[in-house]
């Protein structure tokens, strides 16, 4: 079966951490910086092996993002102030993130 | 009979409301994960002493489990003791929503908008519009079929459909084929003339035509765009309120960056995304699957937004033979055409979501970072 979770509020919840209220009623809070790391990207993760070519040391702590926009039903766009903003991350890979299923 | 039989028989034969409808709470609508009598698709029962009647009311007529639930409803019921027939009567009512009074009249009784779109022309587009159109007819639904595309009309050719002869008051009443209502904006212009029209013009024929046709009472318009994502694209989304967008691509890489722009195009828009079909997905010959264009394009593509996969369609001559005919494949029988009903099935399915599902979550949302 697919699963319809979507999100019911989406906030900045402090300087570094972004706030997910899913449909579900679960809570995600994510640091940013760990976002602009993990993500999934074709230049940042290798399409066929899977395997991470970003670096993380190459990501400085203060990266923030700039905007975050929804993108079709179930997945959001970040644009980071590294000028980085080709990642598409699914609400799937975020809950994933957050450690909830 | 004595009066102690009476009572006995009497009461083993007492069928309630409640015992049926908690019999029917087994069959679970695997989208929405409720069970039918919490979903209220269960209406109008009858109990005439074994005798029960009922009426499944599902989201759409195009249901891909509509026989699946009448069976299991009919076998639901019929394990209470003392029913002895049962009589399932399986219906829909498409939920809609709700229009611009701009297009009231051409409009208003259209339940569902439905946009086939591509970023990259010549992937299938206009097959796929067809296919679906035909698709959702031949499951029950009401249809109609409105060709956008300024630059490459194709609906005339691709089902015989002829010009419109017919007038209620200022609107044009579009021309039936195969019980689908059908409008091509060739039919507006010289198809030479639409071909050079660029920018605010082709923008402003396309509002024209929109609000000038008499769509009547329909369960989906389907609408095939013109390809790209320019600003006859926003002219047609302000017009036309689009329920959501289907995105054609072919597993090539250049057609799914495209695809890609026009996720982001109606995202943008706040037109939901219904997902994604991939067409020439492979050449099959002696059951051998021989990927002409790159493997499983639109697969990834998919999975990468989180969106249903709709349906892949095999290269088959026998799509193009059948567009040029003026007889779509799903009307044939082959592998294409399953794959083209079971895609139109599919999209009636995630209408149905997105209705029940509108309200639960944000459908779209921008969130600025303060201190970036
Ligand atoms: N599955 C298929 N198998 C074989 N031929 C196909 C298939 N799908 C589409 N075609 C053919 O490919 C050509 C392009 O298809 P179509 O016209 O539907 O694309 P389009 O995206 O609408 O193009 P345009 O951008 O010109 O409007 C047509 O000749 C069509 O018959
Ligand atoms: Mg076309
Ligand atoms: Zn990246």
């Amino acid at each position: 079966m697919r699963s319809y979770i979507g999100v019911k509020e989406i906030y900045q919840s402090d300087e570094k951490h972004l706030g997910i209220t899913w449909t579900d009623g679960a809570e995600s809070k994510l640091d940013v910086v760990e976002l602009r790391r993990k993500c999934p990207c074709a230049s940042c993760v290798d399409e066929r092996t899977g395997e991470r070519i970003l670096k993380p040391d190459s990501v400085a702590n203060t990266v923030r993002p700039l905007q975050i926009d929804s993108v079709g039903r179930y997945a959001c766009v970040i644009g980071f102030n590294d000028g980085h903003n080709t990642g598409i991350y699914s609400f799937k890979y975020l809950r994933q993130l957050s450690g909830i299923s | 009979m004595g009066v102690l039989d009476q009572f006995f028989k009497k009461k083993d034969l007492e069928i309630t409301e409640d015992m049926v409808r908690e019999a029917l709470k087994v069959i679970i609508d695997p989208d929405l994960d409720k069970d039918i009598v919490s979903l209220g698709f269960v209406r109008n029962l009858k109990i005439d002493r074994g005798a029960v009647e009922f009426e499944v009311n599902l989201t759409t007529p195009a249901c891909p489990v509509k026989e699946k639930f009448k069976s299991e409803a009919e076998a639901a019921v019929k394990s209470i003791p003392g029913v002895e027939s049962v009589h399932v009567i399986m219906t829909a009512t498409t939920k809609g929503q709700t229009k611009s009074p701009q297009t009231a009249n051409s409009l208003g009784k259209v339940a569902n908008i439905i946009l086939v779109a591509s970023g990259k022309g010549g992937v299938g587009k206009s097959t796929s519009a067809v296919n679906l159109a035909y698709g959702l007819s031949s499951a029950g639904s009401k249809v109609g079929l409105l060709d956008a595309d300024i630059h490459g009309p194709s609906i005339p050719m691709m089902t015989g459909v002829k010009n419109p002869t017919q007038m209620n008051g200022d609107l044009v009443l579009p021309p039936i084929k195969d019980n689908i209502k059908m409008i091509s904006i060739s039919m507006f212009s010289g198809t030479d003339q639409a071909a050079i029209m660029r920018g605010p013009m082709a923008s402003s024929m396309v509002k024209n035509f929109v609000t000038q046709v008499d769509w009547g009472e329909l369960d989906y318009l389907v609408i095939d765009c013109p390809p790209g994502t320019g600003d006859i694209h926003l002219s047609l989304a302000q017009i036309a309120p689009a329920t959501g967008v289907v995105i054609v691509t072919s597993p090539q890489d250049v057609a799914v960056i495209d695809a890609k722009k026009a996720i982001h195009m109606y995202s943008t828009l706040q037109i939901p995304i219904l997902g994604i079909i991939e067409t020439m997905s492979y050449f099959e010959v002696e059951n051998k699957k021989y990927y002409l264009f790159g493997e499983g394009g639109g697969v990834k593509l998919a999975e990468s937004y989180s969106l249903p996969l709709l349906g892949q369609i095999p290269l088959e001559v026998q799509v193009s033979e059948s567009s040029d005919k003026g007889s779509p494949v799903v009307l044939q029988a082959g592998k294409a055409s399953a794959a083209y009903r079971n895609f139109s099935g599919n999209v009636a399915r995630e209408v149905s979501i997105l209705h029940a599902t509108r309200g639960e979550s944000l459908s779209s949302f921008s969130l600025k970072w303060r201190g970036a």
